[in-house]
């Protein structure tokens, strides 16, 4: 009896003594490998859960692209690049949390991605503190440059949204009784005010300036209040799902604008999709699509679609591209330090990134003194039988805007 | 204009009491505190959404595997929060939490992060009704809220399962000791609940919108119109829902949208100062 009962423990001890030697020689082995492969690593903060998830995916696609591509052309100085990458959740505490673990305890060179001003603002502060050079993703808010923050960049700015909207509204659609809504964010509150600015210079008068919680369920009281006071251009600041949602009730409510303008959120072919049909004639701004580049960079810009394809099996958007700049600012800013044959440090990467002059699909990169991206410039878009066609400025555009847009009578 | 806005008020509200009436159904009955509500509601949503896309399926005929879907998933969640012991209300808190974000990521990973909608073309017309224009999905979430509370008050006033359903809700002990199997009444309960988050999950794919985390915005709304209601409180729902769609709904035409909010949590706040037990609550301990 006794043996019977003592073997199931003998067998238990000897697989636990097994596990033990099995781990030991795994640390012990892999250390071998790793040791002698030298990496540069950099710091990747995205939204990869939460609210923000959509865009922070997208963000890191574009920068899994970026640091492919130098690994694969012998990465810098011959090292290869290691991505260290975070979630911070859509949450700007967890944010904090993951840039301090990247900046002190992976020790990583620089750090890039971010989505949205809450969130990069907080990963900026803790970047400052242990002197790393941060290159945001998509960020917006001018507050934020003008800190004097010298670790951080950015390849996105408000004023880059509000030129083009603000060309389009006093010399195409010059609309009698325009509103401007704008969502309760940093982003969308400094849009409204820097576009309202844009448009009292040229003579255009707001008939309508008002705030909304982004995530309103329901936009019909709004509307009714939009065609009593006959309304014809509305500027709105929500997101994808917010512009789902107006349109939707738009179209439920037999109210038609003589043009819907979304600045954000709808120049995405996930978006198209969503609404079908009845995305048609909406306008939108976008710094960069498949089929919109920067002149002369159509070959760059076909070379990320393809990688981008190959490694996805989708085609990339204007989020993707914002997270491929900024990656491929970081990587050329770290290769020029080594050229220069100046230590790899973040002082060094630093200085690398305000002296850049990088020509991409999506901008001309050169940051200027605050860390802001100088040509950062939209076009303004229109959807026409589901695809985006350049309708603003002139000489980008590659097709006539229809305006007034027809009813929802009309188009069914 | 005053009538649209009554209208859209309405039937915002009816639109909440849908949200809302599984959660309140359940809670009043086991104290389940389902934190993760929201995401079933959302998981009904793209349920429809998966069955109407891939498999072309009409709109209304994805109402019944939506249903089946959060049935079985609840019947788990069920299991689990039987095993909790005292403080009930705390610990499922704790628990949905977690299965909150599990079932997100889930939809995240499966769904990915695209918002998407159900598009139901009948749904964006209306007819004119004395000169006012209602749409069909305005008429759709009114009909719909009032048939459920409809079907609801007569199960537990006009059946002998109400009676015992009611009894749990008012005292789980009395219940118990008066011969009523109140496990069961928590199973039953977390059933109907089910049903009513599966009839309005692909709703909430067709009127609103689906995207993995947007399930926390229903969970708050419910919270919101339970407590206003009054805790078990399930005829008090419909009054709920109404007065906090048109108190919006005047708002944002008389104010602007971005009092929206603040409005309802003043109303809430206001509520509960003078009437703790919900609108319909009588004061009782």
């Amino acid at each position: 009896m006794e043996k019977i009962k003592k073997y199931p423990k003998n067998l238990l001890f000897w697989l636990f003594i097994c596990l033990w030697i099995i781990l030991l020689l795994v640390t012990l082995l892999l250390p071998v490998e790793t040791c002698f492969a030298a990496v540069i690593k950099i710091g990747e903060i995205n939204p990869l859960s939460g609210r923000f998830a959509k865009q922070g995916i997208e963000i890191h696609q574009g920068i899994e692209v970026a640091v492919a591509e130098a690994n694969a052309a012998g990465g810098i100085g011959g090292m290869q690049i290691q991505v260290v990458s975070r979630d911070d959740q859509s949450r700007p505490d967890v944010a904090i949390s993951r840039a301090e673990e990247l900046c002190s305890w992976e020790k990583v060179l620089a750090i890039t991605g971010g989505y949205v001003d809450s969130l990069v603002g907080p990963i900026a502060a803790v970047t400052q503190k242990y002197k790393i050079p941060y290159v945001a993703s998509a960020s917006l808010q001018k507050e934020l440059t003008q800190h004097k923050n010298p670790y951080l960049f950015r390849v996105s700015k408000l004023q880059g949204f509000v030129e083009p909207l603000c060309g389009i509204l006093t010399e195409q659609l010059k609309p009698l009784r325009l509103a401007v809504l704008y969502a309760a964010t940093p982003g969308s509150t400094e849009l409204a005010g820097e576009l309202e600015k844009c448009l009292k210079k040229q003579g255009l008068k707001i008939r309508m300036l008002e705030k909304f919680r982004p995530g309103t369920p329901d936009f019909t009281p709004l509307i009714a209040k939009l065609a009593r006071m006959k309304i014809d251009v509305i500027v709105s600041g929500g997101f994808t799902p917010d512009h789902i949602l107006f349109v939707r009730q738009l179209k439920e409510n037999r109210v038609t604008p003589k043009a819907y303008i979304g600045p954000f959120g709808i120049a995405y072919e996930s978006f198209i999709q969503a609404l079908g049909k009845d995305a048609d004639y909406l306008y939108s701004t976008c710094a960069w699509n498949p089929g919109i580049t920067l002149p002369g960079t159509e070959e760059a810009s076909a070379s990320f679609v393809n990688h981008f394809e190959k490694r996805f099996n989708q085609p990339p958007n204007t989020t993707n591209m914002h997270g491929y700049t900024s990656a491929k600012a970081l990587i050329v800013a770290m290769q020029n330090v080594l050229n220069k044959q100046l230590p790899l440090n973040g002082e060094n990467i630093r200085h690398a990134l305000t002296l850049l002059d990088l020509v991409m699909p999506m901008e001309h990169l050169h940051f200027d003194a605050q860390g802001d991206p100088e040509d950062y410039r939209h076009v303004v878009v229109q959807i026409q039988k589901g695809k985006l066609v350049v309708v603003y400025p002139p000489d980008r555009a590659s097709g006539h805007a229809i305006y007034p847009m027809p009813s929802w009578e009309q188009r069914n | 204009m005053w009538t649209t806005i009554f209208i859209s008020g309405i039937s915002l509200g009816s639109f909440y009491v849908l949200v809302a009436l599984g959660f309140a159904l359940i809670f009043g009955v086991t104290r389940n505190f389902n934190l993760a509500h929201g995401d079933l509601l959302v998981l009904a949503g793209y349920s429809a959404y998966w069955l109407w896309k891939a498999w072309a399926f009409p709109f209304v005929f994805t109402f019944p595997f939506a249903i089946l879907v959060i049935l079985l998933v609840s019947l788990g969640l069920q299991r689990l929060f039987s095993r909790l012991r005292d403080p009930i209300e705390l610990n499922s808190i704790v628990l949905s939490f977690g299965v909150a974000i599990l079932i997100q990521n889930s939809m995240l990973f499966f769904f990915s992060g695209n918002y998407r909608l159900i598009r139901v073309p009948i749904l964006s017309q209306g007819i004119r009704i004395s000169g006012f224009y209602v749409s069909y999905s305005q008429l759709t979430l009114l009909l719909l809220s009032l048939v459920t509370i409809g079907t609801l008050y007569m199960l537990m006033y006009r059946t002998y399962l109400g009676k015992a359903l009611r009894a749990t809700i008012q005292d789980k002990d009395a219940a118990a000791l008066a011969g009523i199997n109140v496990a069961a009444m928590g199973t039953l309960s977390f059933c109907i609940g089910a049903v009513l988050i599966g009839l309005a999950g692909p709703l909430y794919g067709c009127i609103h919108y689906l995207y993995p985390s947007t399930g926390h915005e229903a969970t708050l709304l419910a919270i919101t119109i339970t407590i206003f209601a009054g805790v078990g409180r399930l005829n008090g729902i419909l009054l709920a829902g109404w007065i906090l769609g048109l108190a919006e709904s005047l708002t944002v035409v008389l104010c602007g949208a971005s009092w929206r909010e603040m409005v309802s949590a003043v109303l809430l706040l206001t509520l509960l100062a003078f009437r703790p037990h919900g609108l319909l609550g009588k004061g009782e301990g």
